[in-house]
């Protein structure tokens, strides 16, 4: 449980009143839970398209990007946020520096890095480039060229 | 030809500047060794036997002088003085050193090259037909198409870091010279019966250990919706493939495993949510313009009062190297490197810059590379055919191997990979010794050999008439052979003969399969419809016997 304690200890302090939960107990007790100010931490492997119904009665979402060469987080990102039009939070943890500009443009709306990364100029690897070649979850400050 | 803008220059900038910083904070210890690899390989540069090898990549193959010059220049001041060219249409310098990758990848940027996504799982270099645009019979050029769906999944966010690597091939001609049904994607372009352009979809195509033939998962996607059907099969793959078991990531494992029809239907079930977005169209005024910069440089030609010369040794040359152009006037010449005892596709720098001189003397300052590792020059005037194999002999570079035996295709092999085997390049030159005479390999004619030196199946050795593939037994080097692979008609995976044959042995199995070969062939028949009309027997069992 040491990674849920990590994410209430970081949000704590801007999301005191979000009742934080997990995927599988979202999906198992979704009928026994509160419905007011949920956060839901969902994992890689989860399948968020079992929670596209119910985006209304989420504040904010939780998106593990711990593992680097896993990229499944990045199509969670996107569906939520272009798909489903989710207009919560969704917040990339143990984010890796060198890849901030693809959490970003998924639709990562804020993200916590992990502590080895402290000390670095995150602007350098959230905003690397000038042009982007495609349509995403978010192009803001990139020239499109497609 | 084609050439990008300033802004996809700068773009090129913006990516080594950030590849510089990742590398100075690794080599401070900063960023620890398997993320740096993950980085490293999206940039083309990978940890070899001996050194760090970059590979490079020469987009739908397509090369002007000026870039092969740039090449040659990298391969003085970065390497050995010499490059590789691959099957999959990049070159590759084997000798880099890692504190110089930064400005070598500026000098390459300056004429518009790069090594983004040459490696690594995401989307790879996309390859075309070198000769897109130069038969007749095809479809459209593949090349206008081929930038444009480069441009997009250039560091596409959502999909970068897949499961495993992702190769895409495009065809437009009517023989498949892109092998694109042993890729993880191929695009056939099509017609509709409405006449409408558009796309075959073949996906789950791959070579390795576990060869398999792509499964179509829709026979036509209009031009236009072409971008969002690739986004929800890449999707699919991304969210589904396999991630736990490292011989299993590929999207072929996905397709095997669902089914071709089940893995259809969940792209198709996602494509539905997409497909009337504006902005996931191909952008029809772009490829207007792409294909105004890749129309071909040249008008027909009357050469009515133009006679062949005649010379013997130019006619062999002739026979096997030149191709006849859709243009009036003008040939198709294809150029081998193969040189005995060297690996098939290493160009020295210096031939790199006598090949960059003579295209733009005689082809338009154009040049192709291919999966065979061969270079094309695309526009020669026939009445220069002559003049340029004159120059070519002159610097050694008239070989008239292709489309004969002695062309073969050779991965490094253990001499240089730190994957392989077995070693390729020592059997490739066995082969060519033993078959050393013109005469006898005219008389063979059109029949490839392929050498992989382990399961990667770099060489391609499945889809060869003679496939011999590197391993280890024993702690001794043995090949197994398989027979009667092709791309260029159909997709076959050639079979397996039987059991592995010992290094020693090896060429005497070639030559005798080649002799059962001639022995049952009628008229000019191909080694694969031989095969198919008298088995796998007759050359088993005079391999075994």
């Amino acid at each position: 449980m040491s990674e849920i304690l990590q994410i209430e200890s970081i949000l704590n302090k801007d999301y005191e009143s979000v009742n934080l939960v997990l995927f599988q107990e979202w999906i198992e007790s979704f009928d026994k839970l509160s419905k007011l100010a949920v956060g839901i931490i969902v994992g890689p492997s989860d399948d968020v398209s079992l929670i596209k119904d119910e985006l209304d009665f989420i504040k904010l979402i939780v998106l593990d990007f711990n593992n680097f060469d896993d990229g499944r987080g990045y199509s969670q990102a996107y569906l939520l946020s272009k798909r489903w039009q989710f207009t919560g939070e969704i917040i990339g943890i143990n984010a890796h520096l060198d890849q901030l500009q693809f959490m970003i443009r998924s639709g990562v709306t804020s993200y916590v890095l992990l502590d080895s990364y402290v000390g670095v100029n995150e602007e350098d690897y959230a905003n690397g480039f000038s042009i982007c070649y495609q349509e995403a979850a978010n192009n803001s400050g990139l020239q499109k060229k497609y | 030809m084609y050439q990008y803008s300033p802004e996809d220059s700068n773009f090129l900038v913006e990516r080594v500047n950030q590849f510089e910083k990742q590398l100075k904070r690794h080599l401070a210890g900063d960023l620890d060794d398997a993320k740096f690899r993950s980085l490293r390989l999206r940039n083309g540069l990978y940890m070899e036997l001996h050194a760090h090898m970059l590979r490079v990549a020469i987009p739908y193959g397509t090369l002007s002088s000026t870039q092969l010059r740039s090449l040659a220049d990298v391969a003085d001041k970065y390497d050995r003085g010499f490059g590789h060219f691959t099957t999959r249409q990049n070159i590759q310098f084997n000798w880099i050193e890692l504190p110089e990758i930064a400005n070598l990848l500026r000098d390459l940027s300056d004429e518009g090259l790069h090594a983004i996504q040459t490696s690594g799982k995401a989307t790879r270099n996309i390859t075309a037909d070198p000769l897109s645009g130069l038969t007749d019979g095809e479809i459209e050029d593949a090349r206008p198409y081929c930038e444009l769906i480069r441009r997009w999944f250039n560091l596409h966010p959502e999909f970068s870091w897949l499961p495993g690597k992702f190769k895409i091939a495009i065809n437009g001609a009517k023989l498949d010279e892109t092998a694109l049904r042993i890729h993880d994607l191929g695009l056939r372009l099509v017609r509709n019966s409405e006449d409408q352009l558009g796309f075959s979809v073949f996906v789950g195509g791959g070579l390795g250990a576990a060869a398999m033939i792509a499964a179509e998962t829709a026979s036509f996607v209009k031009v236009e919706d072409i971008l969002s059907y690739l986004e929800s099969t890449m999707r699919v793959y991304n969210l589904k493939g396999r991630r736990d078991h490292q011989k299993k990531l590929r999207i072929k494992f996905l397709v095997r495993e669902l089914g071709a029809d089940e893995f259809s239907r969940l792209v198709d079930e996602d494509w539905q949510q997409t497909k009337n977005d504006p902005n996931l169209k191909l952008n029809l005024v772009e490829l207007e313009q792409l294909k105004k910069d890749f129309a071909l440089p040249i008008k027909s030609i009357n050469l009515g009062g133009f006679e062949e010369k005649v010379d013997f040794n130019y006619s062999i040359w002739k026979k096997n190297n030149v191709r006849s152009h859709k243009i009036n006037g003008f040939s198709i010449v294809n150029i081998s490197l193969t040189k005995l005892g060297a690996a098939p596709g290493d160009a020295t720098s210096e031939q790199m810059r006598i090949l960059a001189d003579l295209a733009e003397k005689y082809s338009a300052s154009e040049l192709r590379t291919t999966k065979r590792q061969t270079i094309v020059f695309p526009y020669v005037r026939k009445d220069q055919v002559y003049d340029l194999w004159q120059s070519l002999e002159k610097y050694g570079l008239a070989s008239p191997h292709q489309g004969t035996l002695a062309q073969i295709v050779a991965c490094p092999g253990r001499d240089y990979c730190d994957l392989a085997k077995a070693v390729s390049i020592p059997i490739a030159t066995r082969v060519q010794e033993r078959f050393n005479d013109m005469k006898t390999l005219l008389d063979i004619g059109d029949l490839n050999i392929n050498i992989s030196g382990c399961e990667n199946s770099c060489a391609h050795h499945h889809i060869a008439d003679i496939g011999l593939l590197g391993m280890q037994k024993n702690g001794e080097e043995y090949y197994q052979i398989t027979l009667a692979g092709e791309t260029l008609h159909e997709t076959v995976i050639g079979k397996k003969l039987g059991p592995s044959v010992s290094g020693e042995n090896i060429i005497d199995a070639v030559e005798i399969i080649v002799n059962v070969y001639l022995k049952n062939r009628i008229d000019q028949e191909r080694f694969t419809d031989v095969f198919k009309r008298i088995g796998i027997a007759p050359f088993k069992e005079k391999v075994y016997e």
